[in-house]
């Protein structure tokens, strides 16, 4: 029987086989190549899943450099590569229909498919970087070729943000393993030779910058509103965009056991600046004109609510980051995509068109399910993420617990606000015909709609798969 | 009545040098008669002899002149990437040296004597032996960098010419004090007389200090280090692109093997460079990299990047022999595969010599696809992203430095190559947006010898980046470089 340890591997290069794949198959089989592909890659998931995880597969890629190839897909690594399948999925779904010409797309969607599944699944520091970069890539390509006109200085913006923390993350990185004397960069050996005392607080912050600037932790969000305003009207890129969110993911996997003391130590200050974050973000979102800000403000704003999770290290808190920063990527994505939609049938991004729902029942209907998920109705994914969160937290700090939980109000206000100027009130006058939905567009919100109820009113699976891996991270610090 | 003791002369060690010897003899003599293109293609197969030859000396640590010259693994393997850059400009230049109003006998002559210096730098054992090779080699760079009859051409030679003559009498004096300090021009015995900082050997040590400062300050000239570099950005982008592609990689290279040979071998235990490296390795960082970041032209671009990425090599000379030796020997060969394939592209599609304009760059992607392709990687590379090599170049750059003590440079390196991305990105990502001006001109330049250079390059950063081992691993046993000053 073939060794089911292969399978991440398969599952993080198929989509980057695909990528390369599209750009020799004739135009007009495109659509149907990338389609497959992604399939295939969610389908691998699912086996994983099935077999309850895969186990760590371990190869010399540098010996000399003590650099492994380590890759294992489980717990949480597991459900956020299987959300990511998933979300790739519905973007090549929809960007065959929506873009003309989708082959340079379909192309960079699957090539940053892989970038995100590297990330889930490394196990390897320099293994982590290498795809935390390569993810980098397809990102800037699809903001340059299908951006809007300043899209430059968002770029730059973007690409200056993140640089900065992820070299000063590469620069831990070495003194992470140098200053422990571990013999590899691998994870498993990296935690039997932690650094202590004051420099493993210096290499935490290291690390920490190139986190806090993918989560976006306040002050190092500025590039994110930028970047999604600028990308591509459709919202495709905006869903790559979304998963590109790996900041959370980061510190728990690798910062929590890698840094316990000074993770332990600078948790105040974390919370603080996690709960803040969350509270001003939904602050800011309110006041956006532009639905594509406002959804990276209401992105902003859930990741604050992820980091409050996380660096609160306690173990009901910490599920619930990982499960909103699992399930957040469905309905944020989904509803980048319905503002692509609605952008199609007015031409207009703003949140004060109003009169949509005359014509478009059904898109109307969908935004607002997604929108309900999005601010934590119970019944839905987001909830049992919040909740976690801040039950959680408050175990830790009761004041940070209600600041973010003040965002829970705010976000309800920014997003039916918004929602209610775009949808309801009255039709403009001369206002075009508004097309409903049509064909696969139903299954494109109709599918994360269904799955962030599924988890929503069971959330069993996800949890069971995830709380063994909470468990033994937080065991590094010495039963908090 | 004394013996007469003959020389110790062995030709082996000398073959490859003495293979790209005859490659220049060959076009000086043959130039009367033979078209330069045929005197290109016999360099080309001079060239790979010299690395066949190489290969074969692999291992067997020859010496010849008693220990000044050496042919030990060290010597093959940077001498090797010296011969993939001039196997690159040559490839370039049978394009290109017709428009670029190069093309005469001469280049290829001068071409190939400078390479016969800098493998004499690469292969030296003593002080002699290396100046010798650094003055070909500087001679022949500044007729280089004149040949283009061009106002533009004759001011940056001068310059170059003026700048490294001063460069080169500061090494000669350094050169004096050392021997005046220890005794000895060989590196094994300099080496030996410095011992360890601690018993220093040489009661004179103000002269030894002095004597590695002076040869810091002098190689601090040809690497183009802040602040001996103000003639770089004004010599590569006021040169032919071929010649550009030929004096930032191939000399620059062998500059950095003879500093390696130098304070990685003979001086290493002195003490005071270190202290002097840093700080100005600190604003190489700082000043490459901020003035790249405000070039518009591209050629005058990559020109500052050649300073800023001195800064990087630089920090290799930082870290203890074994590993920065391992690192400066990955890194050049990536540094020359990544700077020949952008340059090769450059010098396929510019219209003029000044190359052009970063904004000119808008939509190349959809003119030229594969060049623009190949560019962005080269680029990407050059900014250090995985998983292209130069990451890895700079990932081993940064642990160098790190592991020897140097941490605050190597957070330095990692602040300013955010400004690096910037500058490399902007024209990258220039050429993937669509460009609704009138259709810009670019030359064809799509004939196989460049286009073979820039798949060369683009093939080995990427396969280099994947699988960095396939070179690393040759570089990487310490021993290699423990006896860079010979035993």
């Amino acid at each position: 029987m073939f060794d089911p340890q292969w399978l991440p591997t398969i599952m993080i290069f198929l989509p980057l086989l695909g990528s390369l794949l599209i750009l020799i198959t004739p135009n007009r089989w495109r659509d149907e190549v990338a389609g497959f592909m992604a399939a295939v890659t969610l389908g691998l998931g699912m086996m994983i899943w099935y077999a309850g995880g895969s186990g760590l597969l371990s190869l010399n890629w540098i010996p000399s450099l003590g650099i492994t190839y380590s890759v294992e897909l489980s717990g949480v690594s597991l459900a956020l590569a299987m959300v990511t399948a998933f979300m790739s999925f519905i973007a090549v779904l929809y960007a065959a229909r929506r873009i003309p010409n989708p082959g340079t797309m379909l192309a960079l969607i699957l090539a940053m498919e892989t970038g995100l599944l590297g990330i889930f699944a490394a196990r390897d520091l320099i293994l982590f970087y290498v795809f935390f970069e390569d993810a980098l890539l397809p990102s800037l390509l699809m903001l340059a070729i299908y951006g809007k006109a300043h899209r430059m200085r968002a770029l730059v913006k973007f690409a200056a943000y993140t640089l900065f923390g992820s070299l000063l993350m590469l620069v831990s990185i070495i003194g992470v393993r140098y200053l422990g004397g571990s013999p590899t960069f691998a994870l498993v050996d990296l935690k039997q030779h932690l650094v202590t005392g004051p420099a493993q607080t210096w290499l935490y912050i290291g690390f920490l910058t190139a986190m806090a600037v993918k989560l976006p932790l306040w002050p190092l969000h500025a590039w994110l509103p930028d970047f999604h305003e600028q990308n591509h009207d459709s919202g495709i890129p905006d869903v790559m965009g979304t998963l590109y969110k790996v900041g959370g993911y980061g510190l728990f996997t690798f910062a929590i056991p890698l840094f316990p003391d000074a993770s332990l130590e600078l948790r105040p200050i974390l919370m603080g600046l996690a709960a803040f974050t969350a509270l001003y973000s939904a602050w800011i979102a309110f006041g956006q004109k532009d639905w594509k800000r406002l959804l990276a403000y209401a992105g902003l704003s859930h990741m604050g609510f992820v980091a409050l999770g996380v660096f609160s290290l306690n173990e009901t808190a910490v599920i619930g980051a990982m499960y909103l920063l699992a399930f957040q990527n469905l309905y944020t994505g989904a509803l980048f995509l319905s503002v692509g939609m609605v952008q199609e049938r007015i031409g207009s991004l703003d949140t004060r068109v109003g009169g949509l729902m005359t014509g478009a029942g059904a898109l109307g209907g969908m935004t607002m399910a997604l929108w309900f998920a999005s601010i934590a109705v119970p019944g839905f994914a987001g909830f049992i993420g919040e909740f976690s969160v801040l039950l959680g937290a408050y175990q830790v700090s009761p004041w940070l617990a209600f600041v973010a939980g003040l965002t829970v109000i705010a976000a309800a206000a920014y997003a039916l606000t918004a929602f209610q100027t775009t949808f309801w009130q009255s039709r403009p006058l001369g206002g075009v015909v508004v097309r409903d939905l049509v064909h696969t567009e139903w299954l494109i919100l109709g599918l994360p709609l269904a799955v962030a109820i599924f988890f929503g009113v069971y959330s069993a699976p996800a949890l069971n798969l995830m709380q063994p891996a909470v468990k033994s991270v937080l065991a590094a610090l010495g039963g908090n | 009545m004394p013996q007469l003791v003959p020389p110790d002369v062995a030709f082996l060690p000398m073959l490859p040098i003495l293979l790209v010897l005859a490659g220049a003899l060959i076009s000086t003599l043959l130039g009367f008669w033979v078209s330069r293109r045929t005197l290109t293609a016999i360099n080309i197969v001079t060239v790979i002899l010299s690395g066949a030859s190489m290969m074969y000396l692999w291992n067997r640590g020859l010496t010849s002149f008693a220990g000044s010259l050496q042919a030990d693994n060290a010597a093959v393997l940077l001498g090797l990437t010296i011969l993939v850059g001039t196997l690159m400009t040559l490839l370039v230049s049978l394009d290109t040296a017709w428009r670029e109003r190069v093309s005469f006998p001469e280049f290829d002559a001068m071409m190939m004597y400078a390479v016969t210096g800098c493998l004499l730098i690469v292969f030296s054992g003593d002080l002699i032996i290396m100046l010798i090779g650094l003055e070909i080699m500087s001679l022949a760079g500044y007729v280089l960098a004149t040949f283009q009859g061009s106002r533009r051409a004759e001011e940056s030679g001068l310059k170059y010419f003026l700048l490294g003559a001063v460069g080169s009498a500061t090494l000669i004096y350094g050169i004096a004090f050392v021997y005046g300090a220890t005794g000895s021009l060989n590196y094994a015995a300099i080496a030996a007389k410095v011992g360890s900082v601690s018993n220093l050997t040489p009661d004179n040590a103000g002269i030894l200090v002095g004597g590695s400062l002076l040869l810091l300050a002098g190689f601090g000239f040809k690497i183009a280090l802040v602040p001996f570099h103000q003639w770089t950005p004004d010599v590569y982008s006021g040169t032919s692109t071929t010649t550009f592609l030929f004096l930032s990689t191939v000399i620059k290279v062998a500059a950095f093997a003879g500093m390696l040979r130098v304070f990685g071998g003979a001086l290493h235990d002195a003490p005071g460079w270190t202290s002097v490296l840093q700080v100005l390795t600190a604003a190489t960082l700082i000043i490459g990299n901020t003035a790249a970041l405000l070039q518009v032209n591209f050629k005058r671009m990559l020109a500052y990047s050649a300073v800023a990425h001195t800064g990087f090599l630089a920090m290799c000379l930082l870290g203890t022999p074994e590993l920065g030796g391992a690192a400066l020997g990955y890194y050049l060969l990536v540094y020359t595969l990544m700077t020949g394939a952008a340059l090769a592209v450059l010098a396929a599609l510019q219209r003029t010599e000044a190359g052009f304009e970063i904004s000119d760059m808008r939509g190349l992607y959809y003119r030229h696809p594969g060049y623009a392709i190949a560019l962005s990687v080269c680029l990407a590379s050059l900014a250090g992203l995985p998983p292209f090599a130069g990451f890895f170049g700079k990932y081993l750059a940064f642990q160098a430095a790190f592991q020897n003590g140097y941490v605050w440079i190597s957070v330095l390196a990692a602040i300013t190559s955010v400004a690096a991305l910037i500058y490399y990105l902007r024209p990258a990502m220039l050429m993937f947006m669509p460009d609704r001006t009138p259709a810009r001109e670019y030359l064809h330049g799509q004939r196989f010898p460049t286009t073979f250079t820039v798949g060369l390059g683009v093939a080995g950063i990427t396969v280099l980046g994947i699988l960095p081992n396939v070179w690393y691993s040759w570089v990487a046993n310490p021993a290699i470089w423990q006896f860079l000053a010979g035993r």
